[in-house]
């Protein structure tokens, strides 16, 4: 696997600390390009800190990124995107000319920036505010804008802090299609959210942070098939699983909608549930389900 | 004593070329950025394609910054404005004096009957004295010489020596030509009148109608002070307007792109020296464009309408102001940037602006006091050799001619010096507040956050 990998980034020991509080705790991971990597964590794990870290926009006190082996300096940071958690545009320069600046500080000539620019405007569906003001777009365009800002010059390596908040629906699936399209062209792209259940589908792998170190990091499909088994289940007329929580080596993990999910000890037999659950009323969903990201977080953290 | 302001003014503009090209040619050499591409593209929005990007190909990154910092501002409504507003009032300062001011035609003198010789320039004496001069018009009789002054085409008439016509009756006050005349002219026809008839010859005439003030000896030398001149008030006040405008648009300029977040997008990709120095030239041009637009109008027009702006100490006072300008806008740009990477929020900007203009508006008012006593003060020769109040206070000395070159040279090299001391100091704040964010930025931090950081 690591054999046809064109790009990787390296995070090594990064240590940050504002005083008394440490956002970045010797944090080392590393992440390998052609994929969407989900970046996670609950707000103030040190997940903006890391990113701006790789952008040299905060002072490290110690450890240091590595892109393809090298610590990152300022030409390769040119062939990165980047696109912050609070937004940064000019809220009074023309969104076309905005974007084809941003391409042209990447390194882009004039003509390519401006190819590029109305590729990607027109790619995010926002080609036709070229001379609108940005300060004018409604909250999901300033977004798709600024993903294409992030974008514009084809950088090896994305960097999105926070993309998908505040998106509608629809926001949030063209914007994860351009995500997934650029990992499948080999770019390695990351994204962070604090919502860690939201990122299952788009992401392939991901990786867990919290209080500035490494919870748990891997591909979604092996950690939400490892640890123990969940059992989703449904009864008619029941509201608070009262019926599953003295069965030893279950664990009730929520209770929504009418229906329990459980976490199952190893040595439990899903049989002896069932029929625990046949005895307290009439069963309507009995199914083996995966283990969510963020019961991986919880789990990792307990 | 003027050649060697021009070359003090050459030579600086020769190093500041010089320095420039020897950074880039430093930068090329570390890796120079691609090349420009002339484009193919026909649609409106290639329109920025088209146009070659002289800053960009001179100076990399820093020039692109510094573009679309050029294109941004002089596409606002403030520039272009504020522009048509300067370019009137300079085209009312130097337009108004030429048609209150008694055209540098002669006064037009009719004269009915004959005037000797002796009369003659006996009249011309006392019409040099009030600063004119005179032709004689002659008249036929009184009946023509009415119809003259009436139409204006005589401004006095004399008839006989004996009798003076004006239009209208001058009032004690009146400065205007024709009162001037009138009553120089009366004192001296009555004077000669009494001369006569007292029977003195034509020679003793003469010497009495010629006869001089004594010269006057003081005790205490004379302090030599020139009239104010008019187009050096209108420079220091456009200076100051200019100085103004431009660093406040670097504070918000700075101020703005942080509080909008921008700079994070642009510093993953730009160091914030570069970043930093392409907001400096790009605003410096735009003030430097304005500037010499305002200055061609002012001197192209002056030779047009026969403006004293071209006489005596004028161009030297433009150029010095212009100068100036410059010198001052490279020192204050860096204090306003620094002041302005400090500010989290917008409306923190007011409470910078205020002590940062203290020093332009204290070296602004007693330079303008001073240019229109045309008394330059202790005070004042001292404020031309600090940076922050030289702007103002130089250029002032220089058009009350109490300046000679080298001391000119001299405030001109201590505001290089100190300009490059201040953008060092600046930079470094600039690069240590830019992107904390949180609060506002105390400086005493930013400057001990270098040990620390």
């Amino acid at each position: 696997m690591v054999a046809d990998v064109v790009g990787l980034l390296e995070m090594r020991g990064l240590t940050r600390r504002y005083g008394p509080i440490t956002a970045l705790d010797g944090l080392t991971f590393s992440v390998q390009a052609g994929q969407v990597v989900g970046f996670l964590g609950p707000n103030g794990a040190g997940k903006t800190t890391t990113m701006r870290a790789i952008f040299g926009l905060t002072d490290l006190d110690a450890g240091e990124v590595r892109w393809n082996g090298a610590t990152v300096d300022q030409p390769a940071r040119r062939r990165f995107g980047y696109m912050p958690e609070e937004r940064g545009l000019y809220p009074g320069m023309l969104v076309g000319e905005q974007v084809a600046y941003m391409g042209r500080l990447h390194g882009l000539d004039a003509t390519k920036a401006v190819t590029a620019t109305k590729m990607w405007l027109e790619r995010l569906g926002v080609a036709d505010r070229w001379a609108s003001k940005v300060d004018v777009l409604s909250h999901g365009n300033q977004q798709r804008v600024q993903l294409a800002a992030a974008l514009v010059h084809e950088p090896e390596l994305i960097v999105l802090d926070e993309p998908l908040s505040g998106l509608d629906p629809g926001g949030i699936d063209d914007i994860g299609a351009v995500l997934v399209e650029r990992a499948s062209a080999g770019c390695c792209v990351v994204f962070s959210s604090h919502q860690l259940d939201l990122v299952e589908d788009l992401c392939e792998s991901v990786t867990i942070i919290d209080h500035g170190k490494l919870v748990a990091s891997g591909r979604v499909d092996d950690l939400a098939t490892s640890g123990a088994r969940r059992l989703v289940v449904r009864l008619d007329g029941d509201r608070d699983a009262s019926w599953a929580r003295g069965l030893a080596g279950v664990t009730v993990s929520e209770v929504t909608g009418g229906a329990v999910r459980l976490v199952l000890d190893e040595s439990v037999d899903s049989d002896v549930v069932l029929r625990a659950a046949m005895a307290a009323g009439r069963v309507t969903e009995f199914s083996f389900a995966r283990r969510r990201l963020s019961e991986v977080f919880r789990e990792a953290l307990a | 004593m003027k050649p060697q302001f021009i070359i003090v003014a050459a030579v600086v503009v020769f190093a500041a070329i010089r320095l420039t090209l020897r950074q880039r040619g430093r930068r090329a050499r570390a890796g120079a950025p691609s090349s420009s591409a002339s484009s193919s593209a026909s649609s409106s929005m290639s329109l920025e394609a088209r146009r070659p990007s002289v800053l960009a190909r001179l100076f990399g990154e820093v020039g692109l910054v510094a573009q679309r910092e050029v294109r941004e501002r002089i596409r606002g409504r403030v520039f272009q404005i504020g522009t048509i507003i300067i370019l009137l009032v300079v085209v009312a300062a130097i337009v108004i004096p030429t048609l209150n001011k008694s055209k540098s035609q002669p006064d037009r003198v009719g004269v009915v009957g004959a005037l000797s010789a002796t009369l003659k320039s006996t009249l011309n004496q006392s019409v040099v004295s009030i600063g004119d001069t005179m032709t004689i018009v002659p008249e036929a009789d009184t009946a023509a010489a009415d119809a003259d002054l009436r139409a204006g085409r005589v401004d006095i008439v004399i008839v006989d020596t004996k009798q003076l016509i004006v239009k209208a009756a001058p009032s004690a006050a009146d400065v205007s030509t024709a009162a001037q005349l009138s009553r120089v002219f009366a004192t001296t026809l009555g004077t000669i009148a009494a001369f006569q008839a007292a029977g003195l010859s034509a020679a003793q005439v003469d010497t009495l109608g010629s006869a001089k003030p004594l010269p006057v000896t003081s005790l205490q030398p004379s302090t030599t002070h020139r009239k104010p001149s008019p187009g050096s008030i209108v420079s220091l006040i456009l200076v100051f307007i200019m100085l103004t405008q431009y660093s406040t648009w670097i504070l918000t300029g700075v101020a703005e792109e942080k509080s909008s977040r921008v700079v994070e997008v642009l510093l993953a990709a730009l160091r914030p020296a570069q970043l930093l120095a392409g907001k400096v030239l790009g605003i410096g041009l735009v003030a430097l464009t304005q500037a010499t637009l305002i200055v061609g109008v002012a001197l192209g027009l002056s030779s047009a309408v026969g403006s004293n702006l071209l006489h005596g100490s004028g161009p030297l006072t433009v150029l010095a102001a212009l100068l100036w300008l410059i010198l001052g806008y490279g020192f204050y740009c860096w204090m306003y940037a620094a002041a302005g990477s400090t500010v989290e929020r917008q409306e923190q900007i007011q409470s910078l602006a205020f002590p940062l203009s203290i020093p332009l508006t204290v070296g602004y008012i007693v330079s303008l006091i001073t240019a229109s006593t045309g008394r330059p003060t202790t005070f004042l020769k001292i404020l031309a050799y600090l940076p922050p109040t030289a702007p103002f206070a130089m250029p002032t000395l220089v058009s009350l001619g109490s300046a000679t070159w080298w001391q000119f040279a001299i405030s001109v090299v201590l505001s290089i010096v100190s300009t490059f001391a201040v953008a060092r100091l600046a930079t470094s704040v600039y690069r240590r507040a830019i992107l904390r964010t949180g609060r506002r930025v105390r400086i005493r931090e930013v400057m001990s956050a270098k040990q620390t950081a």
